[in-house]
């Protein structure tokens, strides 16, 4: 059952509503328990045990690090100033500990489920005399659904106890919920307990305005998958599987194509997502900010998939630009290599790890470890070239904020993007990089009009219909961009108006989505993440 | 929650306004897909095919999946016994669809017999799968504009008609079966197999209402060794007995009715060819007419269009053949 199927939207939804209402307030989390449990259970049968296995020891961990905590409040009252210090060592090791034994747990179960078998690839790889002396062979394992995001949940909410951030949750079932609640466990977002836990388990009342909000966002979610998204799935999918029957534009056009189906899949699946929460009250992180305004690879990583970004950026990047090794770094370079080079050597030592992580996360692929360094390059040459791009602007009176040169940023970060997701999406490192090599030849603009097009499973309907879903898409991002609150805006709209709004959007979803004869229901993306 | 009487009245006027453009815009939509029956492809087909029919002109309407309309050719009944029949069947039709398929005959056709192939009746999509086809069902036939949405599509696309032999599906290429296969797959047995619970309701639903529009429900198994076995059989024949139903297994009658699973099957003995689909047919045809009692309407001036359709589908029948 996917977020954008019938069965989902209209009868999962609409169940655990009126079961969710009808609980008394005090209760109305446990509902949702229940509901996410019942969800997981359908999608991943047995294999629930892990996730409920993730939450008690996420639990746990967290009780325990709070346990220690207080521990040394007690043992600190009555100490003195040196054995006040030794005492904070003592238990700052402990929680440190503990902190990791929960995380390597929880890491070596998803390393063992998702990256075993590419493990067991990799070691067939390495020439003989370097090979490990070990006789593994590939499994059959079959991950749970969701389980790269909990995880991250789950590490994000044992990290923010240790540092005190948050108090741990003293309910079993609400840390389960936490991890486990039904609109985001296949996509994400990656929540921190402080941005959720409030109104997860606050058990507002269901109220005219949130169902409307909520179902607006869900159909808008509807109309980016099931019109261009789903759409376009047939020619992405018949350029990367037979790529080397394609060159040129054709593979130039597969790029571009394959980036706005994943963009209007992901964004449109979390526009579902968000709107089932807000239904019940619940506020769920953006997870998109208009990516492709972004001016630069860094302020594109600031806008997509926003919430994964937060998490290294909180669990990784910070920690490790803070870390002694580091700390050292710093105090070696400022005396030996000047500021310049230091500032580059920490950006690099605190990146790299985000971006072999971030690679890692979307699978065991080789090619997603390259679309991490790819990005790891890219990020690192852009604060590499800051001084004498900034020292160029001044030279030559241009403003930062000049029309042409943003477009040209933005074009730039265009090119940047398509480039990644033709890596990401091809089938392994070799078949990206023959995909891109053949983008050189015979280029061939003309197939853009001579007809070509039309042989990828696609008739001049389904590229109207993409096209135009397209504009619209672009039109409203281009108004919040501009602090246009469209949502807020139509509550306010006289009735007719309003009302006109919705029923266009239902019925362009009804009429022009890529459903029923010729078209096959398309997997989400991310849910195999 | 506290709602005011103000906001229910609009959510009720909202959905309200709502369900009446999509009930109109099914009415309209309906009314062209009925009219431009010929240019509507896909599983759609039948739907738009059976409608366009003449009222009450239709002896027998048969069901089921494509082993439905791989093996039974209307008009070669026609040319040999003189009754009309149409094929409403669809690839991997469910018996949501079936039952559907089945009512929306109904409104415009008073058949004799339906004709239902058994394929489908072990086809289980699930809990989960159950209960979204039997929503789809329920809203494509109730609204059909979530049928016939895509229709727009023809005016960018364009449109072309096809050739419709009242729902028979014309192939004539030989993927010969597999010996082993052929000789093993009706190996006699006691053991029966699960007919699946959501096709026991619709089943129940499907018998009820050819009784109440006085239709004869016939069951048959199109010969198909990759679909059935003896345990599917004996599944059948035991629902049919428990239901007061006739049921014809060709597949035990495959011998009698010749067929050569060398030169009869499409694709290694999932599917008839056309020559395996004129053995079938043949017997049928003679078969039902003769146990119904099917009048022969060719002398019927009414059913002229069906012998130019006849010729037509001889002279491609010839050409298929030829090559």
């Amino acid at each position: 059952m996917s977020y954008d199927a019938v069965l989902y939207i209209f009868v999962f939804l609409p169940v655990c509503l009126a079961v969710y209402q009808l609980t008394p307030e005090k209760s109305r989390w446990k509902a949702l328990l229940i509901f996410s449990l019942a969800f997981h259970f359908l999608l991943s049968r047995g294999l629930l045990l892990c996730l409920i296995g993730t939450s008690l020891l996420t639990y746990y961990t967290g009780i325990c690090l709070e346990w220690l905590r207080s521990e040394e409040k007690l043992e600190l009252s009555g100490a003195d100033r040196t054995e006040k210090r030794r005492l904070k060592q003592k238990y700052q090791r402990r929680r440190k500990r503990i902190l990791a034994l929960g995380v390597i747990i929880l890491l070596a179960i998803l390393a063992y489920l998702k990256y075993y078998n590419f493990f067991v690839r990799s070691v067939d790889l390495l020439p003989g005399w370097l090979s490990l002396p070990l006789s593994l062979e590939e499994k059959q394992l079959i991950m749970p659904v969701g389980i790269s995001f909990y995880t991250l949940q789950a590490i994000g909410y044992m990290a923010d106890v240790y540092w005190g951030r948050i108090s741990p949750e003293r309910d079993p079932g609400r840390m389960t919920l936490f991890l486990s609640f039904f609109p985001q466990i296949m996509e994400g977002p990656i929540c921190r307990y402080s941005d959720t836990a409030g109104t997860l388990f606050k058990g507002e009342p269901v109220s005219y305005q949130n169902l409307v909000d909520g179902y607006v966002r869900i159909f808008w979610g509807l109309f980016k998958k099931k019109i261009i998204a789903d759409r376009l799935a047939v020619p992405v999918a018949v350029i990367f599987d037979n790529y080397t029957e394609y060159g040129g534009m054709l593979i130039a056009v597969g790029a571009v194509a394959y980036t706005i189906q994943l963009y209007m899949e992901f964004s449109g699946c979390m526009d579902i997502i968000i709107g089932s929460g807000r239904m019940f009250g619940i506020c769920l992180p953006e997870n998109f900010r208009q990516p492709f305004c972004a001016r630069s690879a860094s302020e594109f990583w600031r806008r997509w998939h926003i919430t994964l970004g937060t998490w290294f950026k909180t669990y990784i990047f910070y920690p490790v630009s803070m870390s002694g090794i580091v700390k050292r770094w710093n105090q070696f370079g400022r005396k030996h290599l000047g500021k310049y080079m230091t500032q580059l050597g920490v950006a690099a030592a605190a990146l790299f790890p985000v971006w072999v992580c971030n690679g890692l996360w979307h699978g065991a692929r080789w090619s997603y470890i390259f679309y991490g360094m790819y990005y790891f390059v890219l990020i690192l040459a852009g604060e590499a070239v800051k001084p004498l791009r900034d020292k160029a602007l001044a030279a030559f009176r241009i403003r930062e904020d000049a029309v042409w040169l943003r477009c040209v940023q933005i074009a730039r970060t265009w090119v940047i993007i398509f480039t990644g997701e033709l890596f990401f999406r091809a089938d392994g490192l070799r078949a990206g990089l023959h995909m891109f090599w053949s983008m050189f030849e015979e280029f061939g603009i003309s197939r853009l009009w001579d007809g070509t097009l039309f042989t990828l499973g696609v008739g001049r309907a389904d590229l109207a219909a993409v096209a135009v879903g397209c504009i619209i898409v672009a039109v409203v991002g281009h108004m919040k961009e501009k602090d246009k609150n469209i949502p807020q805006r139509l509550a306010a709209a006289p009735l007719p108006v309003r009302w006109g709004a919705y029923y266009a959007l239902i019925l362009a979803v009804i009429i022009f989505a890529a459903y029923g004869d010729g078209y096959q229901a398309v997997d989400m993306i991310y849910a195999g993440f | 929650m506290k709602i005011e009487i103000k906001t229910i009245r609009r959510c009720i006027m909202f959905f309200a306004i709502l369900a009446l453009l999509l009930w109109i815009g099914s009415i309209w939509i309906s009314g062209q897909a009925q009219h431009m029956s010929e240019y509507i492809q896909g599983r759609s087909r039948p739907y738009t095919g059976i409608a366009a029919e003449p009222e009450n002109s239709i002896d027998m309407i048969v069901l089921g999946d494509s082993e439905s309309y791989t093996s039974v050719s209307p008009l070669e009944i026609w040319q040999e016994r003189g009754y009309p029949v149409y094929v409403c069947g669809q690839p991997g039709q469910k018996v949501q669809e079936t039952y559907y398929m089945l009512r929306h005959a109904l409104e415009t056709q008073s058949p004799k017999v339906v004709l239902m192939e058994t394929n489908l009746m072990f086809r289980d999509p699930g809990f989960l799968g159950n209960i979204r086809v039997d929503m789809t069902e329920f809203l494509r036939y109730h609204m059909p504009i979530f049928r016939y949405h895509n229709m727009w599509k023809m005016l960018l696309d364009g449109s072309w008609a096809n050739d419709d032999y009242k729902g028979f599906a014309i192939r004539s290429g030989v993927k010969a079966c597999d010996r082993e296969k052929e000789a093993s797959y009706m190996k006699e047995t006691t053991e029966t197999a699960k007919i699946p619970e959501a096709v026991h309701t619709y089943m129940e639903k499907i018998i009820k209402l050819c009784r109440d529009n006085g239709a004869e429900l016939v069951l048959v198994s199109a010969p198909s060794p990759k679909n059935y076995n003896y345990k599917k059989h004996n599944a059948i024949e035991r629902y049919a007995g428990e239901k007061g139903l006739h049921y014809i297994d060709l597949n035990l009658k495959a011998g009698q009715l010749g067929i050569d699973w060398t030169k009869d099957s499409y694709d290694r003995g999932d599917h008839l060819n056309l020559s395996g689909a004129r053995k079938v047919t043949s017997y049928l045809g003679k078969y039902i007419g003769e146990k119904y009692g099917m009048e022969d309407r060719r002398n019927d001036p009414a059913y002229q269009e069906w012998d130019r359709l006849a010729e037509k589908y001889q002279a491609e029948v010839a050409r298929r053949l030829a090559k």
